[in-house]
């Protein structure tokens, strides 16, 4: 019961519009019961989101919400936490959302390597503007704007972020509630830029490429021996076309953007602050 | 001695040009001059023509003038092209090789063989134009002890040979201008008042405002000619606890300001006007989910890519309307390299006190031009904080409350209590996404007022200059660095005995109306220059205003000269005094 009043005190009252079926009411589940185990005051939660179903995440969740616009997430979420690194920052987004429009921005949020986690929701279609292909379809055979067949190839959204350099990279699934908390838990955690990509189907629109049944047969953990240091490991993994392996592959900690800024202030003051009257001084 | 005096300095990129005009410049500060400059970049990156004019008087000047006094010209190219801008009793400075134009003019003409010199005397090619400094020093009576002591400074980070030579050049100049030249009578530097001003560039100033202002996160991507404010804010803002982004686009650029200024700091971003086209869709975010920011826009030839180092002011339509949707937005203008530090006290000021974007709109002669400035302009600098949230004492907190005033008190992130959602989407007092047209129809009302609000807020009455009183035939509006041009301009057609007046308003959007409308009451006639082909000032006045507009536009890249505009307002003046003879005509 007392878990339950925990669970409770996260949501901020405004029901979810996701529709009946959507596995993302599972993911929010999951991130709930991450900020419930990690007990994180919802005051010091700053959760950011670009445009489409699963950017309206944040409306349901009580904390500091950002619900930006299309594809933006990422740049926001990484300037609130320049401005207060003291911030626990949650990036949330769809496929569509994250490697479409705002595709730009996912290396550069890797490579500057934040203090944030960035969950993709990967759901492998455009829900909210009712079906058409995003960047992660594959099997659906038409869609409303590929009704005679896909015009490109799916992106693999966990083998980019190995590439672009993310520091922490963990793929789950929507119906997989506790591995997925445990994933969210340790992105979180993780002192750097974390993303982590979960499978989830869209009841309306994709339940071909983000078959429930399907991707229970196809997924298999992370093996044991497996070193999420090793980029080429990790990479072999989140690119293997035969089986969908589910948890971290990749985690190779080193200084975060913070850490740089504490850094260049630290060059640039050479121990001693300046007031504006030193500055001025240059220009006599 | 002149009151006011102009130096053109002109030679090939690489010959030292700037550093002649820069010295010049500094130490002219330093005695207590007012002065302007203007200078050309050549496109490439090394070589092509280049030019440096200053003009220093003892009074404050708003132009950089328009003929000169003197003209130094380094190579036979510079000579030809710079010789028509000198007076007709200027003094002309060249290489001695250079074959002089002969027109009739009576300048005074010094051949100096400044390479021979160099190469020769020091052994140093690259020390011609400090022997160019030397000439100039005992021409114009610059004191050596100055000149000295600024190369110094200048060099104090080079090897002692390199400060040696220089100080050679410095002096053979100045030896051999003595041994071949009589000093004119009366010709050189004004003299300055006992207090010493501080040069610097219009970026420099944006850049030192803004630190001054309170800025403590910047985000940017870099762009011609708004760069140096990212750059000198790299080196300098973390000495103040502040931190500088170089993002991989403008968008993310400005979606950083919004996620910082929102986490509670003042933020900031500066571009050029393809910047600009690329943020109009945040600065909608910025509008409707009530963000201060601050956003500086350097003007430069556009559409697209455009003229990418020249100067154009064709960005006020974009500055003012650029999103989609109704989404109010401050937009200020400086006109003075002063005005960029305070200017930007003004932006931070409005942003945080109204929480709504601010642009800042300068343009590329006024990014580069180097002026001088009163120390006292950072202290200035206009102070304002965000109107901070108490948590409710029972219930969720309402961000966008409905009240009386359309400023509701923000929470940032972190305050107890105040958990709250801010959306890109019309959203209800909670921010709460909410799309029925009472909620759409309140809140795009409560955005609009607060223009109305800025509008009578004090600090925008002295955000409005009028030059002249009372009824005039003529009334000359104009924004931005246009404004000196016109200055002058209004003051040659008075000599000239026309009845002119001038209005600047440097608060574009919302207009300072009570201000204007006075204004086009007292005139009969109204002349907009501006640097755009358009006419997009004069196109806001009529649709504001409804008053019939003048408009004098240019697209040549450089800015207005104030011929050009005493040429309008003689041809404005002259059709008015026709039309009343024809009135009066008629009635005989």
């Amino acid at each position: 019961m007392e878990e339950q009043d925990k669970f409770c005190d996260y949501l901020s009252g405004v029901n979810p519009v996701w529709c009946p079926g959507c596995g993302y009411y599972g993911i929010l589940g999951a991130l709930v019961e991450a900020f419930v185990d990690l007990n994180l005051p919802s005051k010091e939660l700053a959760l950011i989101s670009g445009i489409g179903c699963a950017s309206r995440l944040p409306y349901f969740v009580k904390a500091y919400g950002f619900h930006s616009i299309h594809g933006r997430a990422l740049p926001i979420a990484q300037g609130v936490k320049v401005a207060n690194p003291n911030l626990t920052v949650v990036a949330v987004g769809g496929d569509g959302d994250g490697l479409a429009i705002g595709g730009g921005h996912f290396p550069h949020a890797a490579r500057n390597n934040a203090d944030l986690t960035y969950i993709l929701f990967n759901n492998a279609i455009y829900g909210m503007t009712k079906g058409q292909f995003s960047p992660t379809t594959t099997l659906l055979s038409s869609t409303k704007t590929s009704p005679f067949g896909l015009t490109g190839d799916a992106l693999n959204p966990s083998a980019l972020a190995i590439v672009y350099g993310a520091s922490f990279v963990a793929r789950g699934f929507s119906v997989k509630k506790e591995q997925l908390k445990d994933l969210i838990m340790q992105g979180i955690r993780h002192p750097g830029f974390a993303f982590i990509e979960i499978l989830s189907s869209c009841s309306s629109f994709n339940t071909t490429d983000m078959n429930v049944a399907h991707l229970l047969k196809a997924i298999d953990t992370v093996p044991a021996d497996h070193d999420p240091e090793d980029p080429v490991a990790a990479l072999r993994l989140a690119g293997n076309e035969s089986k969908i392996h589910l948890g971290v592959l990749r985690r190779s900690p080193r200084p975060s953007l913070e850490d740089r800024f504490q850094e260049i202030q630290k060059k640039a003051q050479r121990g001693k602050s300046e007031g504006i009257e030193n500055l001025v001084r240059q220009f006599a | 001695m002149m009151h006011d005096f102009t130096l053109r300095v002109a030679g090939e990129s690489g010959e030292g040009v700037i550093t002649v005009g820069e010295t010049v410049a500094r130490i002219a500060a330093r005695e207590g001059l007012q002065l302007v400059t203007f200078r050309t970049f050549p496109a490439e990156i090394k070589g092509g023509a280049c030019m440096m004019q200053l003009r220093l008087s003892e009074q404050k000047i708003t132009y950089h003038g328009e003929k000169v006094d003197c003209l130094v010209a380094l190579n036979q190219v510079a000579l030809d092209e710079n010789f028509p801008v000198l007076k007709e009793q200027g003094v002309l400075l060249c290489e001695a090789e250079c074959d002089v134009p002969d027109d009739g003019l009576s300048a005074t003409v010094y051949k100096v063989p400044f390479e021979r010199i160099a190469v020769r005397e020091i052994g140093s090619r690259i020390s011609k134009n400090i022997v160019v400094l030397g000439v100039l020093a005992e021409l114009l009576g610059i004191p050596k002890p100055r000149i000295e002591e600024f190369l110094a400074e200048k060099f104090a980070k080079k090897s002692e040979a390199i400060l040696d030579h220089n100080m050679q050049a410095l002096e053979k100049g100045i030896c051999f201008a003595r041994e071949n030249f009589s000093k004119r009578e009366g010709f050189g530097f004004p003299r300055g008042k006992p207090e010493r001003h501080l040069l610097m560039t219009g970026n420099e100033a944006i850049a030192l405002g803004s630190a001054a202002a309170g800025v403590k996160c910047f985000f940017g991507y870099p762009i011609t000619p708004a760069s140096e404010i990212m750059e000198w804010l790299a080196v300098h803002l973390p000495k103040l606890g502040g931190k500088v982004l170089q993002t991989e686009d403008e968008i993310s650029a400005i979606c950083a300001v919004a996620g910082a200024s929102w986490a509670g700091e003042k933020s900031m971003t500066a571009t050029s006007g393809p910047g600009v086209s690329l943020m109009s869709e945040a600065l909608g975010l910025l509008s409707i989910a009530e963000i201060p920011a601050g956003i500086v826009d350097s003007q430069r030839g556009g559409p697209s890519t455009g003229l990418p180092t020249k100067t154009e002011q064709s960005d006020l339509m974009l500055a003012i309307h650029g999103s989609h949707g109704d989404a109010p937005r401050v937009v200020i203008a400086p006109t003075s390299v002063s005005e960029c530090i305070t200017m930007m006290g003004a932006a931070f000021y409005f942003a945080e006190k109204y929480q709504i974007p601010v642009i800042v709109l300068v343009d590329q002669a006024l990014s580069a031009r180097v002026e001088t400035v009163n120390p006292r302009a950072v202290e200035e600098i206009p102070q304002s904080s965000r109107l901070r949230a108490q948590a409710p004492a029972e219930g969720n907190f309402a961000r966008y409350k409905l009240a009386n005033s359309p400023v509701s008190p923000a929470a940032i992130p972190g305050t107890d209590g105040c958990e709250h959602m801010v959306t890109g989407m019309e959203h209800d007092e909670f921010g709460n996404f909410a799309c029925d047209d009472e909620t759409h129809t309140a809140m795009t009302v409560k955005r609009f007022r607060k223009l109305e609000e800025i509008e009578n807020d004090p600090l925008t009455q002295n955000l409005c200059e009028t030059i002249g009183e009372g009824r005039a035939d003529i009334g000359v509006v104009t924004w931005g660095s246009s404004a000196g041009p016109v200055e002058e301009a209004i003051q040659e057609a008075r000599r000239l005995g026309i009845s002119v007046r001038g209005l600047v308003p440097k608060i574009l959007n919302p207009l300072p109306h009570a201000q204007m409308k006075k204004f086009f009451s007292e005139v009969s006639r109204v002349i907009v220059p501006e640097l755009n082909f358009t006419g997009q000032l004069a196109s806001q006045l009529r649709a504001t205003y409804r008053v019939p507009t003048i408009s004098l536009t240019k697209i040549k890249g450089v800015p207005l000269e104030p011929s050009e505009i005493v040429a309008k307002i003689i041809e404005a003046a002259d059709g008015l005094q026709q039309r009343s003879a024809r009135r009066y005509g008629r009635a005989g």
